[in-house]
C-alpha cells in the first residue's frame, strides 16, 4: 500500500541500480574470463571499497527483516547481533589479512583452497566447500524473504493476488541480477552495494529520528509494547518473551545471549561470501583498516534492531502489520513503519534500498558458492579444465544457484526460511577447524578434521531438532544446567574436541 | 638498533592485541549493562550502552591495525 509517486521513485532507483551492475562490466576493466577478475573484482578493492563490500554482507535482509522481526516477537535477545558485529570484524582482522596474503602468494580463491594447500587432502577441502554451499542457501533464501516482504507491503491493497505477482517481481529481479552477476562479476556487486548502502543510511537514520518524534519516542514505544505482549499473554500466546526495555536478567537468557553473540562473530567470517569479500581487497593493510571501522557501520544494525520495537509507538504501521499472520508480522515491521510515516516518494526509496539489501547480498552468496564448486568439487575430479573454463562454469553456477534459493522460497513458507537460516550459522561454524585452525597450525591430522566436521554438524542438526523437541524450529538454543546455550557453540566443541582427539598421535610425534 | 626495533615490534603486537580483547571484555560482561537505567533520549542502558561500545570498538581496532600495520603499504 504505497502511492504512484512511491512506486515511480522505487523503480528509478531499481534502473540506476540494473545499470551499475552492468556497468560494472567496464569499471577497472580487467580480463573478466579470468576468475579472480571476475570473483575477486581483480583483487583491488582499496580500503574505502572494501568496507562497502564487506559491510554489504553484513547489512543484508538479515539486518532489515531476521534481527528487527526478532526484536518485535521475541524482543531484546535479538540485541545480541550488536555485541557480534562489534566483534566479528576483530576475527577479521586477525584472520583475513593472513588468508589474503598467502591467497596472493599461492592464487587461492576460497577458503576450501586454502585448507587443500595446508592439510593436503582435497577430500577435507570438497566437505569444507559442500558445507559452504549447504550453509549459504538458506542465508540467500532469506535475502528473497526480505525482498518479499517489500513487495507485500507494497502490493497489499492493489492486487488480491499479492503472491502471485510479488513471485513474478521477485523472478524478474532474480533475471536482471543473474544477468549482470554473469556479466560483470563481483564488480557489479560492488557498485550495487555502494548505492545500496547510501539509500539505506539515509533511510535507517530518517526513519530512527522521524519516528519518535512522531509518535512520543522509546518510552511510548515500550510501554505500547508491553500492552501488545499482555493482550496476547491472555490468548496463552507468549510474545516478546525476552524482555522489551532489556533482557529479562535470568542467568538462562543472559548465557544464551552471550553464546548467539560469539558464536555468530566466529560463523561470519567462515560464510564463503564474506571470506570472497575479503579477498577481493587491494592489500593486507587496506583489509585490516576496512575492517577496523566495519563496527561503526553497526551503528545502523543497532538503530534497525531498535525500529523493531519502535514499530509498536505507530498506530498506523500496527494496523497496516495486523494484516498479516502474527506468526510472520515482524518480518514486515521495518517495511510497513516506512510506509506508514514518510511521504510516499521517500518511502518507495527505502523500501528500494531494504529490496536491493537481499539482492547485493543474494549475488555475493551466489559467487562465493559458484567458486567453491567450480574450484574445490569440480576441478579435483577434471583437474585438466583450462581457467577460461573453470570462469565459464563458475558464471553459469552463479546463476544456477540463485534459482535453486529461488525455488526453495516459492515452495517453503517465509517464516521457515527464517528458521533454516538458524541451522546455517550453525552449520557454517563447524568449519572452523580446518578454516581458522589451518592459518595457524598445520599439525592437525586431516581425517580428524574430518571426523569433527562430520560430527559437529550431524551433533548441531540432532541438538536442533531435541530443542525443538523434532517439531518446526523456532529455537536454537539448548538448555544444558540451567543455561540456554547456543547449539552452534556445542557442536564446535564436540567438533574441536573430536578434531584434537584424533590429532593427537600427530601433534605428539612432531 | 635492530634488537631495538624488534623489541618495539614485539611490544607494538602486545599492546594492539590488548586493544583488540578490551571490547570482548565490555560485552561479555553482561551483568555491567544488562538494566534499564540511565536511559538517553528514552533508550534504555542496555541498549544505548551496546550501541556505544560499536564506537568505542572502531576507535580500538583502528589505533591496533594501525600499530600492526605500521610503515607497510600493503
Amino acid at each position: 500500500m504505497i502511492g504512484i509517486l512511491g512506486w515511480i521513485s522505487f523503480i528509478i532507483f531499481f534502473l540506476l541500480f540494473t545499470f551499475l551492475g552492468f556497468y560494472g562490466a567496464k569499471w577497472r576493466r580487467g580480463d573478466l574470463s579470468k576468475l579472480h577478475e571476475w570473483a575477486l573484482a581483480g583483487r583491488r578493492l582499496g580500503a574505502f571499497l572494501a568496507w562497502f563490500l564487506i559491510g554489504a554482507d553484513v547489512y543484508t535482509a538479515y539486518t532489515f527483516v531476521a534481527v528487527p522481526s526478532g526484536m518485535f516477537a521475541s524482543g531484546a535477545l535479538y540485541f545480541y547481533a550488536v555485541p557480534y558485529v562489534a566483534t566479528t570484524f576483530m576475527v577479521a582482522m586477525i584472520t583475513m589479512p593472513r588468508l589474503w596474503q598467502w591467497s596472493r602468494e599461492k592464487g587461492y580463491v576460497t577458503a576450501a583452497d586454502m585448507v587443500e594447500d595446508r592439510f593436503k587432502s582435497k577430500l577435507l577441502a570438497g566437505l569444507v566447500a559442500i558445507t559452504g554451499i549447504v550453509a549459504e542457501l538458506p542465508y540467500i533464501a532469506l535475502q528473497i524473504v526480505g525482498m518479499q516482504a517489500v513487495l507485500g507491503v507494497m502490493l497489499l491493497g492493489i492486487t488480491s493476488n499479492v503472491k502471485l505477482v510479488s513471485d513474478i517481481a521477485l523472478t524478474v529481479s532474480f533475471i536482471i541480477l543473474a544477468a549482470f552477476t554473469f556479466t560483470s562479476g563481483l564488480r557489479g556487486a560492488t557498485l550495487g552495494a555502494v548505492l545500496k548502502d547510501i539509500l539505506i543510511f539515509i533511510s535507517v537514520i530518517s526513519l530512527i529520528i522521524i519516528i519518535p518524534l512522531k509518535f512520543g519516542g522509546f518510552s511510548s514505544a515500550f510501554t505500547e509494547a508491553q500492552s501488545f505482549a499482555s493482550a496476547l499473554s491472555a490468548k496463552h500466546i507468549t510474545w516478546l518473551s525476552t524482555g522489551i526495555t532489556y533482557l529479562k536478567p535470568l542467568p538462562a537468557l543472559e548465557a544464551g545471549y552471550t553464546t548467539l553473540w560469539i558464536g555468530s562473530t566466529f560463523a561470519l567470517f567462515l560464510y564463503p561470501h564474506s571470506i570472497n569479500g575479503s579477498l577481493s581487497a587491494s592489500g593486507k593493510k587496506q583489509l585490516a583498516i576496512s575492517d577496523a571501522f566495519l563496527p561503526i557501520y553497526g551503528i545502523g544494525l543497532a538503530l534497525l534492531a531498535l525500529l523493531g520495537l519502535l514499530a509498536y509507538s505507530d498506530k498506523a504501521a500496527m494496523s497496516l502489520l495486523s494484516k498479516f499472520p502474527l506468526s510472520s508480522m515482524g518480518i514486515y515491521s521495518i517495511p510497513a513503519l516506512a510506509v506508514s510515516s514518510l511521504p510516499d516518494w521517500f518511502a518507495g526509496v527505502v523500501l528500494l534500498g531494504i529490496f536491493v539489501g537481499g539482492l547485493v547480498p543474494a549475488a555475493i552468496m551466489a559467487i562465493a558458492q559458484a567458486n567453491l564448486l567450480t574450484r574445490n568439487i569440480i576441478k579435483p575430479f577434471k583437474p585438466e579444465i583450462k581457467p577460461e573454463t573453470e570462469t565459464r562454469i563458475s558464471k553459469w553456477a552463479s546463476v544456477i544457484f540463485k534459482f535453486i534459493a529461488l525455488g526453495f522460497v516459492f515452495i517453503v513458507p517465509a517464516t521457515y526460511a527464517i528458521q533454516l537460516q538458524l541451522l546455517g550459522g550453525i552449520i557454517i561454524l563447524q568449519t572452523l577447524p580446518p578454516v581458522f585452525l589451518g592459518l595457524v597450525t598445520n599439525k592437525l591430522n586431516k581425517y580428524a578434521l574430518m571426523a569433527g566436521l562430520i560430527s559437529g554438524i550431524a551433533s548441531g542438526i540432532y541438538l536442533v531438532e531435541v530443542a525443538n523437541k523434532f517439531g518446526p524450529l523456532s529455537t536454537s538454543l539448548y538448555h544444558l544446567g540451567g543455561y540456554l546455550i547456543w547449539i552452534g557453540i556445542l557442536a564446535l566443541a564436540i567438533n574441536l574436541a573430536v578434531t584434537i582427539i584424533f590429532s593427537l598421535p600427530k601433534i605428539i610425534k612432531k | 638498533m635492530q634488537e631495538n626495533a624488534k623489541r618495539d615490534g614485539v611490544f607494538y603486537k602486545i599492546f594492539a592485541t590488548i586493544l583488540l580483547i578490551i571490547p570482548w571484555i565490555a560485552y561479555l560482561w553482561i551483568t555491567t549493562y544488562d538494566k534499564a537505567q540511565p536511559t538517553l533520549f528514552g533508550i534504555t542502558f542496555f541498549y544505548w550502552y551496546q550501541t556505544a561500545w560499536l564506537v568505542i570498538s572502531s576507535i580500538l581496532y583502528a589505533i591496533a591495525a594501525y600499530l600492526i600495520y605500521r610503515g607497510e603499504k600493503q
